[in-house]
């Protein structure tokens, strides 16, 4: 008697399952726990950790302009600004310094972050001169609309 | 995938490499190739055609051909600070192996990871760093030689 059927029986699975299972688990080697090493666990959270990196680049870019914000903000009320003020009176004098160049200043560069803060200052004045005053320009200064004549 | 999970490094340069004199950051190149087999054909005439130019052009860098048996063929870039960079050049024409050449030349040896930010200063601070009493008056008065009392 010959024993055909015994070889069918044999299953040939797949072979690089190692490969498969590791290339998720070298994504996942920093993370705590049993995720860490065990391949179920593993996928779940290493599938919600790429959600959160794609979703997280555009946040990186709205968390930074926010750190600058609040940066920017500390310093401007050291010189007894506020931001608003600031930011809205920079603008007005044409000094189109963005936040992040701002916030840089006023860490390094104390010193031009005073200056930034003073010309604001000085614009603000000259705002609130113009709306409570009594409509004449300011003693020492010639209009800015300059009419061709 | 994720910024914790792979590495990144910040912007560098090897040693200041530039600032005097530019140094190529290439120390070594191996050409491997076969002799007989069409996915080395782009590279036997690369070798014809370009390499002693190349040679000629960079006396820095030590230039290999070694001819092998070999299922693929290879340009085997090594670096000065020890970085090995391997690319297969399997079906390449010759004007596209010359081209990674001198892809290969122009790179410092650091790894091509993510760089953290795209500046770099020894000095970011001209003025002085902020501390918290930068911007406070003194509550004392300047500090000179002291009086001394008559007791």
């Amino acid at each position: 008697m010959v024993f055909l059927t015994l070889s069918c029986w044999i299953r040939n699975r797949g072979p690089d399952r190692y490969w498969k299972v590791q290339e998720v688990l070298s994504n996942a080697r920093h993370f705590r726990g049993r995720k860490n090493r065990c391949y179920s666990l593993a996928v779940r959270a290493v599938r919600r950790a790429f959600v959160y990196a794609t979703k997280a680049r555009k946040i990186k870019r709205r968390n930074m302009r926010t750190l600058w914000i609040s940066r920017i903000a500390a310093a401007s009320r050291e010189h007894g600004m506020k931001y608003p003020a600031l930011m809205h009176n920079l603008v007005k004098s044409s000094v189109e310094v963005n936040r992040r160049v701002l916030s840089d200043l006023a860490i390094t560069e104390p010193k031009s972050f005073l200056s930034l803060a003073k010309l604001a200052r000085a614009g603000q004045q000259e705002g609130f001169g113009a709306a409570l005053g009594d409509g004449k320009e300011p003693p020492g200064v010639f209009s800015r609309i300059v009419t061709l004549q | 995938m994720t910024s914790r999970g792979t590495p990144s490094r910040f912007l560098q340069s090897v040693l200041q490499n530039g600032v005097g004199r530019y140094v190529c950051q290439m120390k070594r190149i191996s050409l491997i190739f076969s002799k007989n087999g069409q996915s080395s054909l782009g590279a036997r005439e690369f070798i014809e055609e370009g390499v002693v130019d190349f040679a000629q052009k960079n006396p820095g860098t030590v230039v290999y051909v070694s001819p092998q048996s070999c299922r693929i063929p290879k340009i085997v870039a090594e670096y000065l600070n020890g970085n090995v960079k391997e690319e297969a050049i399997t079906s390449k024409t010759s004007q596209q192996i010359a081209e990674l050449i001198t892809k290969l030349t122009n790179q410092s040896g650091l790894d091509i990871i993510r760089i953290r930010k795209p500046i770099h200063t020894d000095s970011p601070s001209i003025q002085g760093q902020w501390h918290p009493f930068t911007n406070r008056p003194l509550s004392i008065g300047p500090i000179g030689p002291q009086k001394q009392q008559a007791n």
